[in-house]
Formats: structure tokens, sequence, C-alpha cells
């Protein structure tokens, strides 16, 4: 960090927005090519009915839910990096909050798709809107189905205005340094940002406003998703811990994800000086953290479900763990739990490929948590003569595919026309500078 | 009598700002306003600046954004009296999630209409007596003076460690363009 100056943060920051080669521009056509491949898919799905997908009694909620819940967690790292380390002064997050809060906009952008998605007939989407039927009925706001449309339509825009102000000085400091049309976009995006001490002495508070309603936000967002099956009287979903369960899930995904993320920016763009080792470490020990919280919430399913002695309860629990997804149990708990611990040797969290690989997997393993939830909860219910298997179909596996190109197609694009590391947050790190803000 | 001449000081350093701000308040010039690239408690303390009013508006929208929350849960239930899931027509736990992310939201909207009325933005107009470099890596100080002060201002950045940007005269003389050399350091790349 001692190398750094103001001087040199700028010039490779902006270097970044350099105009791309021709790889890049390869590579995104490619994504694009596979987000058209999953609106094909859902296309097909819209013309031919939800039927495609593999979802059917008992289990009605299949990829597409799992996908959601996976995205949305994906979310909550970027506001835990951006408003809570923000709120705690940890300094390390500088480097990284830009694309963390990048990753969190576009994360609930595609997850707020899947409902969309999984309603079929994506046109009667206005029974979830507060507006009345013809026989004047309004939603039920009993609903936790209706409690997550306002908190991901709340979180969606919340963190959209956070990203955009917590930019505003950076766009200043690219229109300043562009000409022509790059110069008048960026004139427009800045909004006639000057760094005025009257300026700075409102947005400071305004951005620590940002943060403190940002941080309680999302600890709710996960919550009401939680909700989603936690208020279902279904074995496996109807439990208290559900909550912070989910919560510290959403946080585990997405600081892997960031690390997903950051490891091939930092490589591509240059950026070993401004994202150090120290901070991927710091992301590293922070998933261990996650990562033991994640495992006492298994093991606190078990000793629920042990301690209740509700019949129902132990055996969806003990189908859990021996029945016919137990793959995706023991996936969950080796890629979320015990290879995270991974990290506690130095030199794994000091290697850029164990850091990864292992955030790979990490994710990997999260995605199986929520299916191991999602379909196992309803596959294996309260009745025998109810119970079914699941199995996700080529149109729901087209949906992911291009839900993921669409994620990495955004990310790319932003990457090169977008400063991907905050400049000023960077600058003010040089000044002993996390207390500098606010 | 107007002041004719406006002049910045372009600083490296905040401790040279704070010291210029100190020096200012006690010289016959005319402080305006300092541009910085990082928000900076010295120079904000050294000005003396009043707390923002910007929380106002947050805990304004904040207070709406919970009544209009909670009130659209209640209001809708109200409207058919149908019992679902066993539970009161006026449930009070389920509404108060509502109005919790209506609080968050407009509490949002408020800070953001706080931050834009008291930061005086939009301003997509040229920005007046304002170098680039101050989004950089530079401080920059802005005074004015009278016309035959502009000298001595000029001498009063310079010996503390200023690089200087004078404008023309505030009438007929276009705000945007200084006398100095008004070229960034770095730039995007190509």
């Amino acid at each position: 960090m001692t190398r750094l100056s103001y001087a040199k943060i700028d010039q490779t920051i902006l270097d970044t927005l350099s105009p791309p080669k021709w790889t890049y521009w390869g590579i995104l056509a490619l994504l694009l090519m596979g987000v058209l491949v999953g609106a094909a898919c859902w296309t097909y799905q819209i013309f031919v009915g939800i039927g495609v997908g593999g979802q059917n009694n008992p289990v009605a909620w299949g990829t597409y839910l799992i996908n959601f819940v996976f995205w949305v967690g994906i979310a909550h790292s970027g506001t835990l990096i951006s408003a809570i380390l923000h709120l705690f002064r940890a300094g390390w997050r500088n480097p990284i909050a830009r694309a963390a809060e990048t990753m969190t906009v576009f994360a609930v952008c595609v997850a707020g798709l899947f409902p969309f998605i999984h309603l079929g007939r994506v046109w009667q989407v206005y029974y979830m809107l507060p507006i009345p039927s013809q026989r004047l009925l309004w939603p039920n706001f009993l609903s936790p189905l209706m409690f997550d449309v306002v908190a991901i339509s709340t979180y969606l825009t919340v963190s959209s205005l956070f990203w955009y102000t917590g930019m505003l000085p950076d766009l200043a400091a690219v229109r300043d340094r562009s000409t022509g049309t790059r110069h008048k976009i960026f004139t427009f995006l800045s909004l006639g940002w000057s760094g005025a001490h009257e300026q700075w002495r409102h947005y400071t508070r305004g951005y620590l406003f940002f943060a403190a309603l940002a941080t309680p936000l999302v600890i709710s967002v996960h919550s009401v998703v939680s909700w989603d099956f936690a208020l279902g009287i279904v074995p496996g979903w109807h439990t208290t811990i559900f909550a912070p369960y989910f919560v510290a899930g959403a946080i585990h995904s997405g600081l892997a994800m960031v690390l997903t993320l950051m490891i091939p920016l930092r490589k591509l763009f240059k950026y070993e000086d401004i994202i150090t080792m120290e901070v991927l470490q710091n992301v590293a020990k922070t998933i261990v953290l996650t990562g033991l919280i994640v495992g006492l919430a298994y093991g606190t399913e078990y000793f629920i479900a042990w301690y209740s002695h509700n019949t129902i309860e132990m055996e969806q629990f003990r189908w859990r763990a021996l029945g016919d997804f137990r793959w995706g149990f023991y996936f969950m708990v080796l890629c979320n739990t015990l290879v995270p611990l991974l990290f506690l040797f130095k030199k794994i969290r000091t290697t850029i490929a164990s850091l990864f690989i292992i955030s790979l997997i990490v994710n990997f393993g999260m995605w199986w948590e929520r299916f191991v939830i999602i379909v196992g909860g309803v596959a294996h219910g309260v009745s025998p003569h109810a119970w079914g298997l699941y199995r996700p179909t080529m149109i729901e596996f087209g949906i992911m595919f291009g839900t993921f190109c669409l994620f990495f197609f955004l990310f790319m694009l932003f990457a090169k026309h977008l400063p991907s590391v905050s400049m000023t947050e960077m600058k003010e790190t040089l000044e002993g500078g996390h207390d500098h803000a606010a | 009598m107007p002041h004719e001449r406006h002049i910045m000081g372009l600083f490296k350093n905040e401790d040279q700002v704070v010291s210029t701000l100190e020096a200012l308040k006690t010289s016959p010039y005319e402080f305006v306003r300092v541009n910085t690239p990082i928000p900076s408690h010295k120079i904000m303390q050294s000005l003396n600046l009043k707390k923002s009013k910007v929380g106002w508006f947050t805990l304004c929208g904040g207070i709406i954004g919970f009544i209009s929350g909670f009130g659209l849960a209640a209001f809708t239930a109200t409207r058919w009296d149908l019992i679902v899931g066993g539970k009161p027509i006026m449930a009070i736990i389920p509404f108060v999630v509502v109005g919790f992310e209506a609080t968050i939201l407009f509490a949002v909207f408020g800070n953001v209409i706080g931050l834009l009325t008291q930061m005086r933005m939009p301003n997509f107009g040229s920005l007046q007596y304002y170098d680039p470099r101050c989004s950089g890596e530079h401080f920059g100080v802005l005074a004015t003076c009278e016309a035959h002060q502009e000298n001595s201002l000029e001498d009063f950045f310079r010996q503390r460690g200023a690089v200087v940007k004078i404008w023309p005269t505030s009438k007929g003389g276009d705000p945007d363009e200084g006398f100095e050399d008004s070229r960034v350091q770095g730039s995007v790349g190509s």
C-alpha cells in the first residue's frame, strides 16, 4: 500500500477504461449467446407452459426458486462489504467495495427474474402489485411472498442508489480525464460533482445514512426470503433458526463470489497493488467465520429434530443424510463448512489458485444447500403417500445457464466502462483513511 | 465593492490546505470554497462546518415510509375483512414487516432528495471556477480578491506551496478558463 499515490491510483484505475481488446468483445459475445439461450428457453416455457420444467407435485419449487435464493444470497455480501464494514471502519474493504456493490446490484437483478420465470403465466404478475383486482380484492400482505415482493424491490432500489451515490466522485474523476462522447456521458452521470467542501459535508453524512439503512435492510431481506419457507408447515422448513441461518449462508456465498470475481479482475487489470493479498486474506478469514456459522446451523437443525422428538422432523433429517438427495447434503456440508476451514492455513489463503478454487467450491456448495432445503422439504413431507422426487429438465438448465451468463455479462460490461475500484476510497485509505469518510 | 479576481491555490497535501485555510481567515482575501478529491476531516474541522441537514430528510422519509407501508397493509386487509390463516384482520406483526421495508425505502428516497437539494445537484452546466485536477491528486482552495490584490494573493498561495490558477475578471471572463495550466495528470487510457 505504501507504493501507491493518488496519481498512481487514478492511472491504474483509469487505465482499465481504455478501449478493450477483441478478446473482451469475444467473451462478451459468448456470454450474450448464453443469455439468448436462457431467453429462448424462457420464451419456450411461456408458449408451452410451466410444465416444461421438472417441478410438479409434491416438489412444486425447483431450480427457479433455488436460483432465486442463491442469487439473493450472492447479493448480500456486497452490502456487507460496502455498508456493514463501512460502519465498522474496516479500511481493507475499500479496494473491493465497488465491485462487491456492483455484484449486489446485478445479483438482485438476476434474482428478481426468477419469481417471474417461476410464475409461468408471467403476464399475471400484477396480482403481486398493490392494486385491487376487478372484485376489489387486494394482495394479501399476511403472506411472506408479499413480504418478499416488498423486500426484494426495496433491496434492488436501495442497493442501486447506494451504488450510484458511492460512485459520484469517481464519475466526476472520469469526466475530468476524458474527452468527446465519453466526457459528455460522464458529465451527465456525475451530476455536476465538483468535490466542493459543501458537497462533501452533505455527501459524507448521506453516505453514512445509506450504510446505516442498508445494514438492517440486508438482514431483513434474507430473513424475509427465509420466511418464504419457514412460515410453511413443511418439515425441514418450519424452523425458527431459518432467518439467521439464511443470512449467514447468504454472506458466506457472497463472499465466495467476491473472491471468484476479484481474483480474475485483479489479474486482468493489474490491481495487485490495490487489491492486495491482505485484502483477499481478510475475505478468506471472513469466509471461515461464516462457514462455521453455517456449519453450526446445519448441526442445530439436526439437534432440533432430535430434541423435538417429532417423528416427521426426525424422518426428514434422517432422509436428508441417507435418502435420495443425500449427495446434495454431503456437498453442502463438505463444501460450505469443511473445505473453507482450509483457509485457516496461511499457505492456502495466501495462494491465489487455492483462494479461487475454494471460492468456486463454496459457490457450488451453497447452490446445493438451497437444493437440499427447498427440494428436500417438499419431496419428503408430512404424508408418506405424497413423497416424491424431482429432476430439473433441460429447459430449467437452459434458463439457469442463461442467468449465470447474464450476471457475468453485466459484470464484464461494468468492469470496462465504469471504475471497478473506488478511486476516492482508495485515496482515503492512503490518508489512513477509513475514519476520513463520514 | 465586487471582488474582481478568482484565484485557486492547488495543493497536494491536506495539511498545507489546513494551514492555508487558517491563514486565509486573518487575511484580506475572501475564502470561497475548497475542492478536494477525498472527504477530509481535517479540512472540514478547519472550516468549522455545521452538521448537514440531510438526516432530517432521511428521518422524514422513514416516518412517511412506515406510515405508508403499514397503512397500505392495514388498508388492503380491511377492504374485505377476510380471515386468512386464522390471523386477525389487523395482524400487527406481518404488517410491521411491510412497514419496516417501506421505512427503509422511503428513508433512502428522503436521503437522496436531501443530498440532491443540499448539494444543489444535478447541475449539468459547466462548473465555475473549478480545476479538473481537484478530482485527482490536488486540493484546490478558491479565494477572491480585489484586482489590485491579485499578485499578493498569488504570492500568498505560492508561499504555502501551491500551484496557482487565476481566472480572468468575473465580468466578461469565462470562469471555466483559467490562466494556469489546467491539464490533468492521468487520463482515460487510449
